[in-house]
């Protein structure tokens, strides 16, 4: 007769290893990735007319903007960035030597060095980045093990995890919700829709980046990023991240 | 004409044109259905005879500059009595992930009436891709509802090309179901982890949460993207399925499979699980089709309507597929419906495996037309029953409409957890799987 | 021979209420200021009492050629003590609170306090039923003085005036019972086991019962108190010393019977725990500011019941010790309830006064705008009803419980399990208790907003609220002080010289302690409040001489909603409801629903909109309903036998009767 025990013997322990280990193939599919010009200037060059959020320049791939759709490939992208593409500044996501940029030691933000409680928001995603972020608590994952817990209130979180392009009904509730973070406090922006907007970039009566609403310390890109991207930005918030 | 024609004749009760069909909300007179028309400014009526000749679906949503204002997403009952009081859940709650209210009206304790309030997180998609090209508007459409994304592309997809006329290769339609199919035995047993979640079955949570990983990897391995956004489109990140990446996909699935019906056997054989969710927020069978509900809610209490079955499409119309319901509508009977269907799903995607087309999987180009013409699509999503009805005019979007499974769902939850207390609320709102992206759009 | 002052004081404090109820008809202000007066009189010659020994006052013969009048012992001026405590706060509440009434009220409210001084300090037992008699009528007519006459506060007013008179009654029957027992209605001699003093005790525990409000006699507590809505300086009378008086009786009773047998102690704790746990539950879904108080009256003399229940058992069983604790126990319960009782009426009556409602679910912020006075003086006496430490109640109620432990002492298994049970049904009391006083609290003052509108300011009702809450504190705190004080009052129920359970334990001071009997437990109400303050010295110190922290400061959270909308704050009934539920078979919870018709938007049916209530139901009304029926079909069948309106059977009675008399004469000589 099964039993949970059984069942839990049976499966043994399937956590990750990550940040200890690279992320395995696995666990973070190639979209995963941000893309990056295998040509350079000529990828870029034939990128422009074929990304349809306009992230491709002529001189770099703006990560902040990228859908991961896949349509720049034939133009010679590849999806080979690193899996640890968070940032603390939006700027950095447009880096012209990205994607080297992206994974430069970052400092910790001083006050969250240590364990984190992170409360998730909202603001106007389709689910997917609410799944991947949630899904850091299943076990293949287990964010707890880094210190990394859920809050049901935003009173009793250090971050304000915030998934979706901000919609103009969502403005206030995100407001009351920064508000009620006690401070020192800091805010993630999970996904590209947070950061610039993303595939829903220019709609009116959507707020196209967040940092126009509250002070973003950490932008994790990816239309979603996978639950290791999201890690990775979280660990960066408390200087713990991998280098790669 | 409009006013005319709606206003109620004595007791406004729900009727149906069609009970099995059970589209939405209709008029005393059953003359029409309504959904959502994100996209056109005006209102469209079509009589009762005309829609139920083309057993279509007519717009009434009249888009307004308030027409994206927070909006209740189901009949709000009114309750007035001594000591009751409206209870605001939400926007923001972790007990539900996603951006919704639900106002409660109470006396404490008791739910004397439920009403979610969506719309705070419309992204006004709908209305955006219009003037798009089809492929571009998918690129939106795929994240209207990210756990539901094959269902919305194929469905919308099939819009299009039905209203340009457009023959899609074989392939290409059995990559669109095996992509739904992978998605909706993702969204079952993420179903399932979340109902055992708010019964506190802890291992069994982490190991259906486990498992519903473990199908989203897959996802991520066959098509590149753990959400599918792409998958379908002919654009997207390169799909993996030459005969040894198939024979390699039919083990891991089978794999999963084994490891699911393991699991599903511990939740059954937990006593304190199946108490709690049984009997819980029913759903009467006139209830669910007066109100139009769909999917493994509908089959719950008895009534056999799945798109995939009733109106099939190839590769449907091709394989065995078999689907077992249940009668009492409680979050238990869901969640029974539930496991049959991803059961059904592995069966279904080894058969499509087994009989992998050998045509290529590129799409023919549609032929460009001037003329604008209509086009609907209809497809069994994860939670039921999904309505595109999209105009196209050289191969861009001029109107569109929709009505998701979410929407039609909405009503018979708040209806089932009426009288219910608030611990039951959990159970209930898990049980329906209903996403607020797909409401709200 | 000396001048006997205490006396002097007496009689005249006494008739100081009557005098001031005369003066009322000339000016309210006289009865409240002579009833003040009075009260303090009283005071001063119930601590002389207590202190040094008997006082006797005016004394006259009265109608059956015994001597009788005015006196105090031990025991009844322990009661004068509490009553006179409690009236000093009414009496100088009244001259702020009751600006506008009928001078009805100062009339009957004077008199009724007259009353009930009467009966407390007569010598013998037929000036005892005098007072007792024109108490009842005298509160009779102060419940009349209800706002907004009508029909329920009349009908709620012929309840109170129906069980008063059932009372008087059985009180009447217990006296001539004791009469025919000793020859005498003086209150000295000791009645012998036997069935005559079954019928005094069984006599004496209806009668003083129906005052007391315990089950199954509690609507006459209820009742007329949060039906007519009376006046909360009477309410406070009635709930307080009214009951009080009841007590008094029943303390008296057992003071007189000697050798009880061991049913009687079980069955005075049997019914004391039903009523406590009765008393508790339905304050604790009651939404009415006087209600609520009202049911928890009746919590509290159950738990007198208790205490004087275990203290007849351990008597029965020889167990001296416990007996002495429990007395002490009763007449701490007696004391602390009295005392907090009426701080929570006359908070009732400012929340009257400012948001002019009794509805806990619809009191506005202004109450909380008020006078920082009433606000402590109103969470004290919360505290001290919810039993919380160091105040009055939660030693009454300490000692109670720890007596109720040492219920696995008694001789016999059944009474073991009576105790096992009883200190159950307390237990559980105490925590439904909890649930009213939160509630009232909560929805009175602390979870309210503060008033867009400024209060109107009424200092005086505030000073002395909290001067209540004051004393409240310090006979929690100074509890061993108040016990040595109380031993000669024990030793008056006991028949026997006695001293306070008090010891001490570790390096707590001398004496600083309760000690429940010598194995058992101890606690140290003054070192409750040192600790604490100990504690906050030290916080205060580590926090001021520590490294400085950032303070986290937030708003509220309402799950991103914006807070405090109108309609969407959770309400006093709300609070309760989780209560009404689980209990229902014992409240006879049910629903009553009212369609509204189906309503439609743009032809879709969008609902059915619907009225609701959630009703309680006091069982025992049905018992009375029975009653009533029974009384009538009995009075319809005599009128139509005896009764018949025929002149023939009239002059028939009256020749019978005649006869009757010559005969007996005839006989006689």
């Amino acid at each position: 007769m099964p039993t949970w025990i059984g069942q839990a013997v049976r499966n043994g322990i399937v956590t990750t290893r990550y940040p200890e280990v690279p992320a395995s193939e696995s666990e973070i599919p190639p979209t995963g990735r941000p893309p990056v010009p295998t040509q350079g200037p000529n990828s870029l060059r034939a990128g422009v007319s074929l990304c349809p959020v306009g992230a491709i320049s002529e001189r770099a791939v703006d990560q902040g903007k990228c859908i991961r759709c896949a349509r720049c490939l034939p133009g010679g992208f590849e999806f080979l960035g690193p899996v640890e593409a968070a940032v603390l500044t939006r700027s950095a996501l447009a880096a012209e030597e990205s994607p080297g940029a992206l994974s430069r030691p970052i400092p910790p933000l001083a006050p969250l060095s240590r364990s984190l409680h992170v409360f998730l928001v909202d603001a106007g995603s389709c689910n997917a980045c609410n799944l991947e972020v949630l899904a850091l608590t299943n076990p293949l994952y287990d964010s707890q093990r880094l210190g990394i817990f859920f809050t049901n209130s935003p009173r009793h979180a250090d971050v304000l995890l915030v998934v979706g392009v901000p919609t103009d009904e969502m403005v206030e509730p995100l407001r009351r919700a920064y508000d009620a973070l006690p401070a020192p406090k800091a805010v993630v922006a999970v996904g590209v829709c947070a950061i610039s907007g993303g595939a829903f970039a220019g709609i009116e009566g959507l707020h196209d980046s967040l940092d126009q609403l509250l002070p973003v310390d950490v932008y994790v890109p990816g239309c979603p990023p996978a639950p290791v991207n999201v890690l990775d930005g979280l660990l960066r918030a408390t200087g713990r991240g991998r280098r790669t | 004409m409009i006013g005319s024609s709606r206003t109620p004749s004595g007791r406004p009760g729900p009727t149906s044109a069609n009970p099995d069909l059970a589209l939405a909300y209709a008029a005393d007179d059953g003359s029409f259905a309504v959904y959502n028309d994100y996209s056109s400014g005006h209102e469209t009526i079509r009589p009762g005879s005309e829609a139920e000749g083309s057993r279509d679906v007519v717009a009434t949503w009249r888009r307004t500059s308030d027409a994206w204002r927070v909006r209740p997403a189901a009949p709000v009952e009114a309750v007035e009595g001594y000591g009751v009081f409206t209870f605001p859940y939400g926007p923001i709650s972790m007990g539900v992930p996603e951006s919704g209210r639900f106002d409660v009206r109470t006396y404490g304790e008791r739910i004397l009436a439920l009403s979610p309030v969506a719309g705070y997180k419309s992204r006004r998609i709908l209305s955006s891709v219009c003037g798009q090209t089809v492929s571009d508007a998918a690129l939106r459409i795929e994240r209207l509802a990210g756990n539901f994304s094959a269902a919305h592309v194929a469905a919308f997809l099939s819009a299009a090309e039905s209203a340009t006329g457009a023959s899609v290769a074989r392939g290409e339609l059995w990559v669109r179901a095996l992509a739904q199919e992978l998605q909706r035995i993702y969204n079952h047993i993420h179903v399932i982890a979340r109902v055992a979640e708010a019964a506190s079955q802890n291992v069994g949570t982490a190991q259906a949460h486990a498992l519903a990983e473990e199908m989203l990897r897959v996802q991520g391995s066959v098509f590149g993207h753990r959400w599918l956004f792409g998958a379908l489109l002919t654009s997207g990140p390169r799909r993996r399925l030459d005969p040894a990446e198939r024979r390699a996909l039919g083990g891991t699935l089978k794999r999963h499979a084994e490891a699911f019906e393991r699991l599903w056997e511990l939740f059954l054989g937990s006593r304190t699980f199946v108490d709690r969710i049984q009997s819980t927020c029913v759903v009467a069978p006139s209830v669910a089709r007066d109100w139009g509900a769909v999917g493994p809610t509908l089959r719950a209490c008895g009534i056999a309507w799945d798109d995939r079955l009733r109106v099939p499409t190839s590769p449907y119309t091709d394989l065995f597929l078999d689907l077992p319901q249940e009668s009492s509508g409680d979050a238990l009977a869901r969640l029974l419906v539930r496991a049959h269907e991803v059961r059904a799903s592995f069966l279904l995607i080894e058969q499509l495996l087994d009989r992998w087309p050998v045509t290529p999987e590129a799409l023919e180009a549609p032929p460009s037309s001037l003329a604008s013409s209509r086009g609907l699509g209809r497809v069994e999503s994860p939670s039921g029953d999904l309505v595109y009805d999209v105009t196209v005019s050289r191969d861009r979007v001029v109107s569109i409409g929709m009505r998701s499974a979410s929407q039609a769902n909405f009503p018979v939850f708040a209806l089932g957890l009426r009288d219910g207390v608030f611990t039951d609320f959990h159970f209930a709102w898990e049980s329906f799987g209903l996403v607020f992206a797909e409401v709200d759009g | 021979m000396t001048v006997n002052i205490a006396g002097v004081v007496l009689t005249a404090s006494v008739a100081a209420f009557f005098v001031g109820a005369l003066g009322s008809f000339i000016d309210r202000r006289i009865g409240y200021l002579a009833s003040s007066a009075g009260s303090v009189g009283l005071l001063a010659v119930a601590v002389t009492v207590i202190v040094g020994g008997s006082v006797t006052g005016a004394t006259w013969f009265g109608p059956l050629g015994a001597s009788e009048g005015l006196s105090l012992d031990a025991l009844s001026a322990f009661f004068v003590l509490v009553a006179s405590i409690v009236w000093t706060a009414t009496s100088l509440y009244s001259l702020a609170y009751d600006d506008r009434r009928s001078p009805l009220l100062a009339v009957t409210y004077s008199l009724a306090l007259g009353s009930i001084a009467l009966l407390m300090s007569a010598s013998d037992q037929v000036l005892f039923l005098i007072g007792w008699e024109t108490m009842t009528l005298a509160s009779y007519g102060m419940i009349l003085q209800a706002h907004g006459r009508g029909d329920r506060v009349y009908s709620a007013a012929f309840v109170f005036l129906a069980f008063g008179e059932a009372s008087t009654l059985f009180v009447f029957l217990a006296v001539a019972g004791f009469w025919v027992g000793t020859g005498t209605f003086t209150f000295g001699p000791h009645l012998g086991p036997g069935s005559l003093a079954t019928l005094v005790f069984v006599a004496g525990l209806i009668g003083f019962g129906l005052k007391m409000g315990i089950v199954p006699f509690h609507m006459s507590e209820w009742l007329p108190i949060a039906h007519s809505s009376a006046p909360s300086n009477a309410s406070a009378v009635l709930s307080a010393t009214l009951t009080l008086a009841g007590a008094y009786g029943l303390f008296r009773i057992v003071s007189l019977l000697s050798s009880p047998p061991l049913w009687w102690g079980a069955v005075m704790l049997g019914i004391g725990a039903i009523s406590a746990l009765l008393g508790a539950l339905f304050a604790s879904v009651s939404e009415h500011t006087k209600g609520l108080p009202a049911y928890s009256t009746i919590e509290n003399n159950g738990l007198i019941l208790v205490a004087l229940g275990v203290a007849l058992l351990a008597e029965s069983d020889g167990l001296t010790a416990l007996a002495v604790f429990a007395v002490f126990a009763a007449l701490y319960q007696a004391l602390a309830h009295a005392v907090a009782k009426t701080g929570l009426f006359l908070s009732a009556g400012y929340i009257e006064h400012t948001s002019h409602t009794f509805d806990l679910n619809s009191i506005d912020g202004s109450v909380k705008e008020g006078s920082p006075g009433e606000y402590a003086g109103t969470i004290a006496a919360v505290l001290s009803l919810a039993a919380s430490p160091p105040l009055a109640g939660f030693v009454s109620e300490w000692m109670i419980l720890e007596s109720l432990f040492q219920s696995y002492r008694f001789g016999q298994s059944w009474v073991q399990f009576v105790g096992l049970l009883s200190g159950a049904a307390v237990a559980l009391a105490a925590g439904l208790i909890l649930v009213a006083m939160v509630k009232f609290a909560g929805f009175s003052i602390l979870w309210k907003p503060h008033a867009s509108t400024p209060a109107k300011r009424t200092p005086g009702l505030g000073a002395v609220v909290a001067a209540v809450g004051t004393i409240v504190v310090a006979v929690g705190v100074l509890a061993p002080w108040v016990l040595r004080f109380l031993a000669p009052s024990a030793s008056a129920v006991l028949g026997a010289n006695v001293s306070a359970p008090v010891g001490s334990l570790l390096s707590v001071p001398a004496d600083w302690s309760i000690l429940s009997g010598s194995p058992f437990g101890i606690m140290s109400p003054p070192m409750i409040p040192i600790a604490l303050l100990v504690g906050a010295t030290v916080g205060a110190g580590y926090y001021l001489l520590g490294r400085p922290r950032p303070r986290r400061r937030v708003k509220l959270w309402m799950a991103g909603s914006p807070p405090g909308e109108p309609g969407q704050t959770y309400t006093s009934f709300a609070y309760s409801t989780g209560i009404r539920v689980m209990m229902s078979s014992v409240l006879g919870t049910r629903e009553v629903r009212e369609s509204q018709g189906p309503v439609a938007v743009a032809g879709v049916h969008a609902g059915e909109p619907y009225s609701v209530d959630l009703e309680v139901f006091d069982s025992f009304k049905l018992f009375y309903a029975a009653l009533v029926r029974i009384g009538n079909a009995i009075s319809d069948a005599l009128k139509a036998w005896i009764m018949p309106g025929r002149l023939g059977r009239y002059l028939a009675y009256v020749l019978v009767v005649v006869v009757a008399v010559v005969v007996y004469v005839a006989a006689a000589y």
